[in-house]
């Protein structure tokens, strides 16, 4: 019957089923696990525990503009304005239960992995306490660029994430499945392709996806990955995109600028910024924050050593040189002709890399930037008209360039 | 230069010790390493014969780094960042810059790129330390980090000299928990700003001479019993500018104990020395220290930490200082001041930023505080 389905309604059905499965499952017998969005939750799913992410839940009201409210309850409890919005918006929700969702079912366990950030082990350690609820921090270091270092890395990571099955198999009496484990893979691995394969759906010429559509679309992949149902939605996105390719349909008319984003979205200015730009016939294509999940398994590797190698070189792990040629990549593949960085105040761990960066990419490319600074979910840290006057005045350059 | 200085001097030496530093390299032909804090087994740069120097911030105008880190980053990495761009930085021949959260991460990479021509190397601190990986990972880390320093000064080390290099660090920390002993016992004999200002440059200046002053300065005190004094535990990272001290002198707060990274944690842990493998004895020693908020999760075991030392000391108040943007700190903040205030004891928290020039808000809170100790409520 699914295959019947659009990707949207499959989206639903997919999301409807995985939320309902959580909010029982402790009479399906199953337990709850918080982990990072970027974390070997692999190994989650082929032990049966459903991978709950609270920064999925920090997003849904973030997006509908609960931000400065929630985040200033939290302020009250007496963390600062300087935290993380999703750890903010999230401390707020534990405490009043608002929340714009069916919220979310509190935790049995807690796996942090520092590949993304540092915040969020803070924050889970946080949530942690309270609960007194088990925690591991899968720590994974920096992807230096020395090969042998990497070598130790991986071999550390590999080390902790046997550490990590002991934890499950006692927190839950249940002995690990090798085995399953490989079967999880195998769909990690075909989602992560066709996923990517979405992603890079960029490169042609008017491109039919934006950032826009990968932020909506990488939502199954985050949470779902490892699982036949997201290798299915991939799939389907990727036959619906591919036919948008087919018939030259672009995201925008008269395509002028394809533009690259770093960092996350300002997400409750997620539609005003698609039309905003639009307008000027702008559509930002990528950014290195939606390939976080082009994953690459080598399944012809041990899967803990192939989790290992894939979950420390992400991006927001790699050195900044790493990452100007991670962007770099992008600016080659999908033709991109602009870019805007986005410092945002919530996320230090990507935003503090992001003066530098520019720097290399505007080098690199001879393309300028859009640089502006704001809050990707606590609206009190964005300033309209200021964002509209440089986004104005960085298209009257591209244009004066162009010419 | 270092090895026979008097206390009046040391505090001197400690208000701006870069010019020493660069003397000394200078006349003994020596490399000088930096390193921010915290964990860099500094025995390690020290046995190459280097002089391995704490980088603590400067108190100087923000210039370069601003444009490199923004204004929400923690204002030790800005300050310290700051000092190697525009101040200090022909001191330096490299740096060990060690990881431990979002923003080091970050710091190392920006150094790096911003001193192309210099010796740059990340040390990986784990970030956890209550599983077998970890102490894994340590010492994987030394390990490299002594290879890599092999590769760049084409020289080798052998055991006789790491475990040289651990002896002399172990006199150093001996000495000074020895002072702290005294200063804790005899309050008045030795001030805050002395005996911090004795730590600081124990973790800047070669140790082989400094160690002589401190050992001369020891045997020398002449033991006070003033009273008067309150008796507080200082809790953080670090407490900076130094001149907060000298408020804590003038409100009579005798600090009988800390916990910050630059204070007693610095002397927690005495490397054993093992002739046959003085790695493993580093790497024991990185888990015999205490709290420090990036690589410990839980801080239930920081308030235990801290309730300890209340109780042994018999302190009557603490004094958390917050470093200005230090997300970490601000993350197990809430939740510690909680914890000690269920326990009653009175809490003050300070709020640092390494580029104030202006104490006079952190002097009328602290005295409003001294206040309430003295006799008023809190």
């Amino acid at each position: 019957m699914s295959e019947k389905l659009t990707s949207k309604q499959l989206s639903k059905k997919i999301t409807d089923e995985y939320m309902e499965e959580a909010f029982h499952a402790h009479d399906l017998g199953k337990l709850i696990g918080y982990s990072t969005a970027i974390s070997p939750v692999e190994l989650f799913v082929a032990h049966d525990i459903i991978p709950i992410y609270p920064e999925n839940h920090a997003v849904a009201n973030l997006t509908a503009k609960k931000g400065a409210e929630m985040c200033s309850i939290t302020e009250n409890m007496g963390y600062t304005s300087h935290l993380c919005a999703y750890a903010r918006s999230d401390l707020a929700y534990r405490q009043t239960g608002m929340t714009v969702t069916k919220g979310i079912p509190d935790a049995d366990l807690f796996l942090a992995c520092n590949a993304q950030c540092f915040t969020l082990t803070k924050w889970f350690q946080i949530l942690a306490r309270k609960g007194n609820t088990p925690l591991f921090v899968f720590d994974t270091p920096e992807h230096i660029m020395d090969k042998k270092a990497r070598e130790e890395i991986v071999k550390y990571c590999v080390v902790q994430m046997k550490e990590l099955i002991s934890f499950l198999e006692t927190v839950t009496k249940k002995k690990f499945d090798y085995d399953r484990l490989k079967e999880v893979m195998k769909y990690s691995a075909a989602s992560s392709i066709l996923y990517k394969k979405f992603l890079d759906m960029a490169q042609y010429k008017p491109s039919p996806i934006s950032i826009f559509d990968a932020l909506i679309g990488m939502a199954i992949a985050v949470y779902r990955r490892g699982t036949p149902e997201c290798v299915e939605y991939y799939q389907t996105l990727c036959d619906e995109f591919q036919a948008k390719v087919d018939q030259g349909i672009g995201v925008v008319q008269n395509e002028k600028y394809r533009l690259y984003w770093e960092n996350l979205p300002v997400w409750f200015k997620f539609s005003d910024h698609a039309k905003l730009l639009g307008s000027y016939g702008a559509v930002i294509l990528t950014s290195l924050y939606v390939h976080a999940w082009s994953l690459d398994f080598d399944l012809d590797k041990d899967p803990l050593v192939t989790l290992a190698e894939n979950y420390v070189n992400r991006f927001s792990n790699s050195t900044i040189e790493d990452r100007a040629d991670m962007a770099m990549d992008l600016f080659d593949k999908y033709s991109m002709n602009g870019m805007i960085m986005f410092m945002n105040r919530s996320c230090k761990a990507v935003s503090f890399a992001v003066p530098t960066l520019k720097d290399m990419l505007t080098k690199r490319t001879g393309i300028p930037a859009l640089v502006f600074e704001s809050d990707m979910g606590d609206q009190r840290f964005y300033a309209e008209s200021q964002v509209r006057t440089r986004i104005e005045a960085y298209f009257e350059t591209l244009d004066r360039l162009r010419t | 230069m270092w090895e026979s200085l008097s206390i009046q001097d040391i505090v001197e030496y400690a208000k701006d010790p870069y010019p020493s530093i660069r003397k000394w390299a200078k006349d003994k032909g020596k490399k000088v390493v930096g390193s921010t804090i915290a964990d860099v087994p500094e025995e390690v740069i020290y046995a190459f014969g280097f002089l391995p120097v704490a980088i603590l911030g400067t108190n100087k105008p923000l210039k370069k780094a601003p444009s490199l880190l923004p204004d929400n980053a923690c204002s030790l990495a800005r300050s310290n960042l700051e000092l190697a761009l525009s101040y200090e930085g022909d001191l330096f021949d490299g740096f060990v810059l060690p990881q431990v959260c979002d923003t080091t991460q970050h710091l190392s990479d920006i150094w790096r790129i911003n001193f192309p021509d210099k010796y740059v190397e990340s040390y990986l601190a784990p970030r956890q330390v209550d599983r077998p990986s970890a102490k894994y990972w340590v010492k994987k880390e030394i390990e490299r980090l002594i290879a890599s320093l092999s590769k760049w000064s084409g020289k080798t080390i052998s055991d006789e000299d790491l475990n040289k290099s651990i002896a002399l660090h172990n006199e150093n920390k001996a000495i000074l928990l020895e002072l702290y002993e005294i200063k804790r016992k005899f309050p008045g004999t030795i001030t805050n700003k002395e005996f911090f200002a004795m730590m600081k440059l124990s973790e800047q200046a070669d140790k082989a001479e400094f160690n002589k002053s401190l050992k001369t300065i020891k045997d020398n005190l002449k033991r006070k019993e003033e009273k008067d004094y309150i008796d507080i535990i200082l809790v953080g990272i670090t407490c900076d500018p130094p001149e907060i001290y000298e408020i804590f002198d003038e409100l009579k707060f005798n600090i009988v104990g800390d916990t910050l990274v630059t204070g007693a944690r610095y002397l927690q842990g005495n490397t054993t020395l093992s002739n046959d493998n003085p790695i493993d004895a580093l790497t024991e020693r990185h888990f015999k220290r205490g709290f420090y908020s990036p690589i410990h999760d839980d801080v239930y075991k920081n308030f235990q930490e801290i309730h300890k030392l209340y109780k042994e000391t018999n302190a009557r108040a603490i004094v958390y200082v917050h470093i200005e943007f230090c997300e970490s700190q601000e993350f197990d903040l809430p939740d510690l001041k909680k914890l000690i205030k269920q326990e009653k004891i009175p809490l003050h928290v300070l709020d640092t930023e390494y580029q104030t020039t202006s104490l006079s808000h952190v002097r009328t809170r602290l005295q409003a505080f001294s206040e309430s100790l003295r006799g008023g409520s809190l």
